[in-house]
């Protein structure tokens, strides 16, 4: 096993190298120029070509492309061309938010989406299945915004239970850091939850088909017993495989969460550096991110064989 | 007990056994002394020489104080100077510095700071260049004296000095004044009423700013740049809010006390508010402009940027652009800003009056125009100039021109304006912008106002009557004198359509009822503003 973790790692290298060249190479061609944004509206030519001669940006693609290249391999993700802040510091001031936006939303998907998918297709065809189903239907078909804005209105501007926007860091205590990301974390969840519990029903429905069911039936076992450890264990690979893909595409809605609910997260950080071509930042949270879809790739294949021992590497 | 503080109280128990964290007691008080503010853009870099955005420029106003201050009625009054002398022939500046001033590492403010940072400003500002182009020596002469030897009289010095359009002329120490004005400052070192709180600073998301102790202000009242900065409050936070809906939601919530620039379709929903006070941010407002391209076909032709002119209605440009309310707009006939002293509408006819299509066409027909594409770059994610866009679409339609409309982004307009190619090979025939009234009161910081060929802003109009009164402005030496030239400037570039103003437009601004002493003018100013729990 751990020579296999350690050979998929390996196998990041040349993934992220291509990908490496790939966003470089779009942002060259990509229209648009920093040294604009920076110099201002009123700014002359000269003044914006003087900008980028002293950004480098005049220089020809091999030695931009090398020269960046070259302070990857040295650990260092080069400096933002608007903050002079290094791209390493900026990314860490976001990880926070996001990892804590997307934990919550993780773990708020999984104990309630799971549990509604195996409920629904217990009850398949029942009243409550059909409910289960419709809001799944609901989940799907709202865009993120849509439902971050209107669980601002009731939440935060009516009812004034939770906050509009924001984020404190968990180290200014438990409920602060929550409160904050309670209506965020519902509101891109939404369609991850109807996602997998659309799965969990369609996968437990297979297996509650299954002869060891019935057998674990004629035993005389618990309801909850057969669905939650029978039924379930053997319904996982499928849910993992969607929990692990839902990870990944967790980045993409953070990006539009973060700026519903103001968090200074990796996605706010992701959108201004694209709108200002601020290339540094952009290249390093796409290595940080193509980095990370691997790693949750990764682990999917570990947990594999943690629910399913017949699954071995 | 309502179901927040239930929440509160679960949550928090839970989070204590869990983290053994808790919530830090907030003091007593400390929440009026902090004042929570939306600004209009997001501070991604702080030197106001290097980036010359309207946001760094606020922000650094904070930071940075200047020799001169520009107050409410336009006039340069004197702020860190004590005292200024001029020889007759108005070629060699004397000023003296104020007793006492302190950057925020505590070094005293000495005439060599003044020096390097004037040197770093005046390589990047237009009226700096135009100094230094007569510039012979810029010297200290002791601590608290400085002297600027120039070849030949400058009469607007004090306001150059003074001015509130970017960069102004903040003083920085000198170890950080010596840094390129190309590259950027990495050190916030300001003597201004507060101080930059460096490690709070999360680009895209929040700035503070605290206020520094040994800051003495001037014992005038405050009035916009000048006068006395009297600071009421200990910290002020910036927090960048890239959703309107979300902003105008943390303001009626109280999360937020000030947002800068609500956008107008918000305006009805805040004005609703009882805790919320709306009004006009800046009576100086913003103009509105599409520009075209002087160096190629059909806009080559003065007939067809005549006949745009004689086209397009400017009450079509402001209604797409701030919608319904009739307070928040005026036409303009010309290219400055309207209720300033030296303001100015000689020769705005042709944007007067019923709009003669016919006559338009006519005139479009004489110039040859025959039917080729014209390229209009439309910002989609610049709500102004995604509305003038579409406005300039219809209009040239209408005209009968055959529009190739590039719907794009901000920074690719940015960029793309920049290239002279001609419009099929990657250049354009007009974009859209809008400059805030404070730059356009007179040419002194006016970019776009001027017509000097290729070394004229964007479109690089070619008008040597305009730049032959544009430089009668400067050598005025009274207001009526700066009138009558600001007349014949607007007369001149008019008749050769130098740009197409499409209108003069205002802006709200919002905060909690429990904030007082918010004033009007081109930047949001924080002294003498307070706060109640």
């Amino acid at each position: 096993m751990l020579s296999y973790i350690l050979r998929r790692i390996a196998a990041t290298l040349p993934v992220m190298a291509i990908v490496a060249l790939f966003v470089f190479s779009l942002l060259y061609i990509a229209p648009g120029d920093p040294a604009v944004v920076i110099a201002g509206d009123q700014a002359s030519p000269e003044d914006v070509e003087r900008i980028r001669q002293s950004l480098g940006l005049d220089r020809p693609f091999l030695i931009q492309f090398g020269s960046w290249v070259w302070r990857i391999l040295h650990g260092d993700l080069g400096t933002s061309i608007f903050t002079n802040l290094p791209v390493s510091a900026l990314i860490g001031q976001r990880l926070g938010p996001t990892l804590s936006l997307m934990t919550v939303t993780l773990l708020l998907t999984i104990v309630v989406a799971v549990p509604l998918g195996v409920v629904a297709a217990w009850k398949a065809g029942s009243l409550i299945d059909r409910v289960i189903m419709g809001f799944a239907v609901f989940g799907f078909s709202l865009p993120v915004f849509v439902v971050g804005y209107m669980l601002a209105y009731i939440f935060a501007l009516e009812l004034e239970w939770l906050p509009v926007q924001g984020y404190t860091p968990l180290a200014q205590g438990f409920w602060p850091w929550l409160e904050n990301l309670i209506l965020p974390a519902v509101a891109l969840g939404c369609v991850y939850i109807a996602l997998i519990a659309r799965i969990t029903r369609a996968t437990m429905l297979e297996v509650l088909q299954q002869d060891y069911i019935r057998t674990a039936r004629a035993k005389g076992l618990g309801q909850g017993g057969i669905l939650f450890v029978h039924a379930l264990k053997n319904a996982a690979v499928p849910i993992v495989t969607v929990i692990g893909i839902g990870i990944a595409l967790l980045i993409g809605g953070a990006v539009v969460t973060e700026s519903v609910f103001a968090i200074p997260g990796l996605g706010r950080l992701t959108i201004d550096a694209i709108l200002r071509r601020d290339y540094p930042v952009i290249q390093g949270i796409v290595l940080l991110f193509s980095f990370v879809y691997v790693l949750v790739n990764l682990m999917i294949d570990v947990v594999y064989t943690l629910v399913d021992p017949r699954i071995r590497y | 007990m309502d179901r927040r503080t239930v929440l509160k109280g679960l949550a928090g128990a839970g989070g204590l056994a869990l983290t053994g964290l808790s919530a830090p007691a907030i003091a007593q008080g400390a929440s009026a002394r902090t004042l929570r503010f939306v600004p209009q853009a997001n501070l991604a870099n702080f030197d106001p020489i290097w980036g010359t955005q309207y946001v760094v420029r606020n922000a650094a106003a904070l930071v940075w104080d200047t020799l001169y201050g520009i107050d409410a009625q336009l006039q340069p009054q004197r702020q860190m100077v004590e005292s200024e002398e001029t020889t007759d022939d108005g070629k060699t500046w004397t000023f003296k510095l104020r007793p006492g001033l302190k950057f925020h590492d505590g070094e005293p403010v000495l005439a060599k700071d003044v020096v390097a940072s004037l040197s770093r400003w005046a390589a990047r500002d237009p009226m700096g260049l135009m100094i230094i182009a007569i510039q012979q020596e810029l010297t200290a002469v002791d601590d608290r004296t400085f002297k600027w030897t120039l070849k030949q009289p400058f009469p607007k010095m004090l306001y150059a000095l003074a001015k509130n359009n970017a960069p102004c002329s903040f003083i920085m120490p000198e170890r950080i004044a010596k840094t390129d004005p190309f590259k950027q400052i990495n050190e916030y070192v300001g003597s201004g009423p507060m101080k930059f709180a460096k490690g709070e600073w999360v680009p895209g998301a929040k700035a503070v700013f605290e206020k520094f102790a040994d800051y003495v202000p001037r014992q005038e009242k405050s009035s916009w740049l000048a006068g006395g900065k009297q600071m009421l409050i200990d910290r002020v936070e910036w927090i960048v809010m890239p959703d309107p809906a979300t902003a105008a939601a943390a303001l009626q919530n109280g999360e937020v006390d000030w947002w800068e620039n609500p956008i107008a379709d918000l305006v009805p929903v805040l004005k609703k508010n009882k805790n919320i006070s709306v009004d006009i941010g800046d009576p100086l407002g913003n103009i509105g402009s599409f520009r075209m391209n002087h160096l190629f076909a059909p806009f080559n032709d003065v007939r067809a940027r005549r006949a745009v002119l004689m086209a397009l209605n400017q009450e079509d440009y402001m209604r797409a652009i701030v919608g319904d309310d009739n307070a928040l707009w005026k036409p303009l006939p010309g290219f400055f800003t309207p209720d300033t002293p030296v303001y100015n509408e000689l020769g705005g006819e042709i944007l007067k009056g019923k709009r003669d299509f016919d006559a338009a066409k006519k005139l479009l027909a004489e110039s040859g125009y025959s039917g080729q594409p014209v390229t209009c770059l439309v910002a989609q994610d610049q709500p102004i100039t995604k509305a003038q866009g579409d406005v300039t679409a219809d209009l040239l339609k209408r005209l009968g021109m055959n529009v190739d409309f590039v719907a794009t982004d901000w920074g690719t307009v940015g960029s793309r304006r920049a290239q002279k190619t001609p419009p099929g090979q990657g250049g354009w025939n007009m974009f859209h912008s809008w400059h805030a009234g404070a730059d356009c009161i007179t040419p002194a910081a006016y970019t776009a106002i001027r017509a000097n060929g290729d070394k004229a802003w964007f479109g690089w109009p070619n008008s040597p009557n305009t730049e032959k009164e544009i430089a009668g402005w400067f050598d005025a030496k009274s207001v009526e004198e700066e009138k009558a030239a600001i007349g014949r400037v607007n007369k001149a570039a008019l008749e050769d359509v130098v740009y197409a103003p499409t209108g003069f437009f205002l802006t709200y601004t919002a905060w909690r009822k429990n904030v007082s002493g918010i004033a009007k003018g081109p930047l949001p100013f924080f002294w003498g503003v307070s706060k109640s729990a």
